[in-house]
């Protein structure tokens, strides 16, 4: 072991009631949590003692038919987080917003908001929403174009930026003799005009205590890599296998690279679906529970959805009919879901059923069905192997599940010297090792050196 | 009048309403960002058995931030915030029609609501600055336009809050079937400005719906208010202003088959309060004082009273011609017609008139007997169902008014010593609305 080994970063992601199809319906669950603040706070309660970096929260602005079967997104991230930052003191706070379907000014707002009101512990997930149902939501009939849809959030993200460097780090000055409150030429327009957006600003909300809110970023396609590489912090993905997470991994960071960016100043978190249990025959009873409790009906139908095929080619007995696929660009769905459960169904030549079985609603997110050494094993193994840097771990079942993940496998990587004892710092940017941004004019590009005047 | 008593909203902005609040000793600076302060405020506010704190907001860096305090903290947020740490005052961010999507505002608003319990109302406003716009790549629309926008907005979010019926979540993890989409209803909606599918993906709020809150100003303001507000909290000055005003209100609710009994009519009123009268008066000196001098006293009551600079020609004690503003400088647009009644009506000199009247809004100095007198007055009257309290200075006279004027107005029997019920609308004294999808659940239910 090295004398320092790397330290692992960890979020939680707050889904529902977990992230399988049927983690609702798992034994002691509350089936309608989604909808209650005080699950999210209890996770996030939890999460804290277990010193995680941060919460998240992924979202979507629509509802699928699949309601019939489980939960989807519901409440709004930023109300909930913002919860969540009144009953927390360390905890990082992240929340998904879609760059398709908000406007730059709110967004800015919101997140420097729950910044202020956190002490500096809020991040963005970056999404574009690619579903035909959030785009009737806003007037739209179907997704905007795939190559659009990045375009567009590439110049959101720079507006966002822009308005969070309004306010000089010392532009409030609160003179009571000479009755001054704020220095307002310390405080300046953005006046952006961009082929997107136009956006005069200044944002009405003072300089962040962590200097900005913390861009996440989940994009595994050429496009999303690229926008991941040129402005993502913390990157989620998604990859089943570690040789799949290594060639992300190095690919996103020499991607950076020629951004002139730092390796470490991007934290690569693939997504894990944890079962943990304390003895094989445990686990392997709870994994076989939680794919048995996924409503068939919803396994084919989300599956051909995502695929692009219609229900009825599918049959839980058959293989996957490759012939009838269309082309990943066809694909309804995110094109990193697809890649790799058609990837993964070639390879293993499984049947549906045995797909569905391996995916168990996890979102194409790789699964880790093990006691606690074993889950710290390949926890450590992809971090050593340069494939990731931590995780954004997705429970089996919440809250429970993840009560098992925060008292058996976190003292477990402690044990180990892969993960902290205590919080060392107070803000998101701490916890995940990020420097603070300097501040920079807007108007000024970053890293120019020139700092007003 | 309402049956159940006064209701009282507490206008919760910066410092307060007064441009010198953040001069106040005990006042830091970062207050205004600080939700520790808010907490302390809404607090104070639920000792007093106030229904709600109602948030202004604009989407802008308002210039003022170079002597005061402007609102900063995105309302609903704050909101969140709060709901977790209180458990009975009710919460009415505000949110523009203009500037916001109706599927992403009416999804936080009810998530705001159900984070709340059922606690939580929206501040509907148009929001005419230029300013904001340019935040959003638009240009202001003509009145009418906002308001025609405003109204379908309204129309749609409450069509949207309205698409889950009860029973919609079924939870069954026997037979694994989680919600009844059949119960599920899409808005559906194709109008003029915006086209959404819909349903959201949150469940009907505990309160059946948001309460919405509106200022109408404006004639087509109060038009929108007559048929889409349940709380209406526009400028009132005067009693006859505010009798007639409240009657108009109800007549063209009633007009529009509402029932008129079901609008809280909440005009706002900046009490200075003080144990004794004088007291108040050196409370209220002490204020203007730390206001930056004008050259003359007639330049600061020119801007006190939003007028034309040099209008006055010195002139501050001759009793002021009503006419004098209709060119006002005001931003709000109930305030000059409110005004010139209240010139009219009184005869007040310019330095009369600011004794009475701060920030567009009706200024009460006194004991706590006097400011109650004010406030039974107008309510006897029958003008109004209560006051939206805005504070000078927030957390200091905010915390007179519920010390000094609340158990005095308990005394007087016309406010209560608990809160009715759990939620904004229960506490209002307001009905759950009936769902637009299912218009005869709630009398099933009754029949049971």
């Amino acid at each position: 072991m090295p004398e320092h080994p790397r330290q692992l970063h960890v979020n939680v992601n707050i889904l529902q009631a977990g992230v399988f199809g049927g983690s609702w319906r798992f034994p002691g669950t509350d089936p309608l949590s989604c909808y209650r603040l005080d699950h999210y706070l209890r996770v996030a309660r939890k999460a804290e003692a277990a010193l995680l970096d941060a919460v998240f929260l992924a979202d979507g602005a629509a509802i699928r038919d699949n309601i019939r079967y489980r939960p989807t997104s519901s409440l709004e991230p930023t109300i909930v987080l913002t919860a969540i930052a009144r009953v927390t003191e360390r905890i990082g706070l992240i929340g998904t917003l879609s760059s398709s379907f908000n406007d730059p000014f709110n967004v800015a707002r919101r997140l420097a908001t729950l910044d202020q009101l956190s002490g500096g512990r809020a991040g963005w997930n970056v999404v574009t929403t690619a579903d035909a149902a959030s785009a009737r939501n806003f007037g739209l009939d179907q997704a905007v174009e795939h190559g659009l849809r990045y375009e567009v959030a590439a110049e959101f993200v720079e507006v966002v930026r822009a308005l969070w460097r309004s306010w000089e780090p010392d532009a409030l000055v609160a003179d009571r003799e000479r009755g001054v409150f704020a220095d307002t030429s310390k405080i300046h327009a953005i006046d952006h005009g961009g082929a997107h957006f136009a956006v005069a600003g200044p944002l009405n909300v003072p300089r962040s205590p962590q200097g900005e809110p913390v861009i996440v970023q989940a994009g595994a396609s050429s496009d999303g890599r690229a926008l991941a590489a040129r402005v993502g912090e913390v990157i989620f993905t998604a990859a089943d296998t570690r040789a799949a997470a290594q060639e992300y991994y190095l690919d996103v960071k020499s991607r950076a690279a020629a951004f002139g960016r730092r390796p470490d100043e991007i934290v690569i978190l693939p997504g894990l679906s944890t079962v943990v249990g304390s003895t094989d025959a445990e686990v392997r009873q709870r994994r076989e529970l939680l794919s048995e409790l996924v409503h068939p009906r919803y396994a084919i139908g989300r599956l051909a959805g995502q695929l692009g095929l219609a229900e009825e080619t599918l049959a839980l007995d058959r293989p996957l009919p490759f012939d009838l696929l269309p082309e990943p660009e066809q694909a309804a769905g995110a094109r990193t879901f697809y890649g790799i459960v058609v990837e993964a169904a070639r390879r293993e030549q499984l049947t549906v059923r045995q797909l569905l079985h391996r995916l168990g609603g996890g979102m194409g997110h790789r699964i880790v069905a093990g006691r606690p050494e074993q889950i710290a094993d390949t926890m450590i193994d992809w971090v050593d192997h340069g494939a990731a840097d931590g995780f954004n771990v997705l429970p089996d079942v919440l809250p429970e599940g993840f009560d098992d993940f925060a008292d058996q496998v976190i003292p477990e990587l402690q044990r180990r010297g892969r993960f902290r004892t205590g919080y060392e710092g107070t803000t998101l940017r701490q916890h995940l090792g990020l420097r603070e941004p300097d501040y920079v004019r807007p108007g000024v590009e970053a890293g120019s050196g020139a700092v007003d005047e | 009048m309402s049956d159940d008593g006064l209701h009282f909203l507490v206008n919760v902005t910066g410092a307060g309403y007064h441009r010198a609040a953040w001069l106040d000793p005990g006042v830091a600076p970062g207050s205004f960002i600080d939700v520790d302060y808010y907490q302390g405020v809404a607090e104070t506010a639920e000792r007093g058995l106030f229904d709600a704190l109602l948030l202004p907001d604009i989407p802008q860096q308002n210039a003022g931030i170079a002597t005061a305090p402007t609102q900063s903290l995105e309302p609903t947020l704050l909101c969140a915030a709060l709901a977790v740490t209180t458990e009975r005052v009710g919460f009415v961010p505000t949110l523009s029609t203009s500037f916001n999507r109706p599927y992403n505002l009416a999804r936080r608003v009810l998530s705001l609501d159900h984070a709340s319990n059922g606690r939580v109302g929206w501040n509907v406003v148009t929001t005419a600055a230029p300013g904001a716009a340019a935040n959003f790549g638009q240009e202001v629309l003509a009145r009418e336009d906002r308001y025609r926008r405003a109204a379908e907005f309204v129309h749609l979010a409450n069509r949207l809050w309205d698409g889950w019926e009860d029973g919609a979540l079924v939870g069954d993890q026997e037979s694994g079937e989680f919600a009844d989409p059949a119960k599920i209803h899409p808005a559906a909606h194709h109008g003029e400005f915006f086209a959404v599918e819909g349903p959201l993906n949150v469940p009907r709020s505990p309160q059946g719906r948001p309460v919405i809150v509106q200022a109408g100003a404006s004639d087509p303001g109060i038009r929108f208010a007559a048929t889409a507000a349940e709380v209406v909290y526009g400028a009132q000055l005067s009693l006859p202003g505010a009798v007639e005003f409240g009657r108009e209100i109800r007549a063209m609710a009633a007009a529009h088959s509402r029932d008129p009994g079901q609008i809280r009519f909440l005009p706002a009123l900046v009490p200075v309060v003080a144990p004794t009268e004088q007291e108040a008066e050196e409370r209220w000196e002490q204020l203007q004082s730390r206001l930056p001098p004008g050259p003359t006293v007639a330049a600061r009551l020119e801007a006190a009273l939003w007028l034309r600079p040099g209008i006055l020609g010195g002139d501050v004690d001759s009793p002021l011609a009503p006419e004098i503003f209709t060119r006002s400088l005001a931003l709000h647009e109930g305030f000059p017609r409110a005004a010139a009644r209240f010139a009219a009506e009184t005869g007040y000199s310019a330095r009369e008139f600011a004794r009475h009247i701060s920030g567009g809004h009706r200024l009460v100095i006194g004991s706590a007997q006097q400011v109650a007198d004010h406030i039974e007055e107008w309510w006897r009257a029958g003008a109004v169902d209560g006051f939206t309290i805005a504070p000078p200075a927030l957390a200091h006279d905010l915390q007179s008014f519920v010390d000094l004027v609340v158990p005095e107005l308990q005394r007087r029997g016309i406010y209560r010593d608990r809160y009715p019920g759990r939620t904004l609308r229960a506490n209002l004294g307001l009905p759950v609305p009936a769902n637009t999808f299912a218009p005869f659940a709630a009398l099933a239910d009754t029949a049971k």
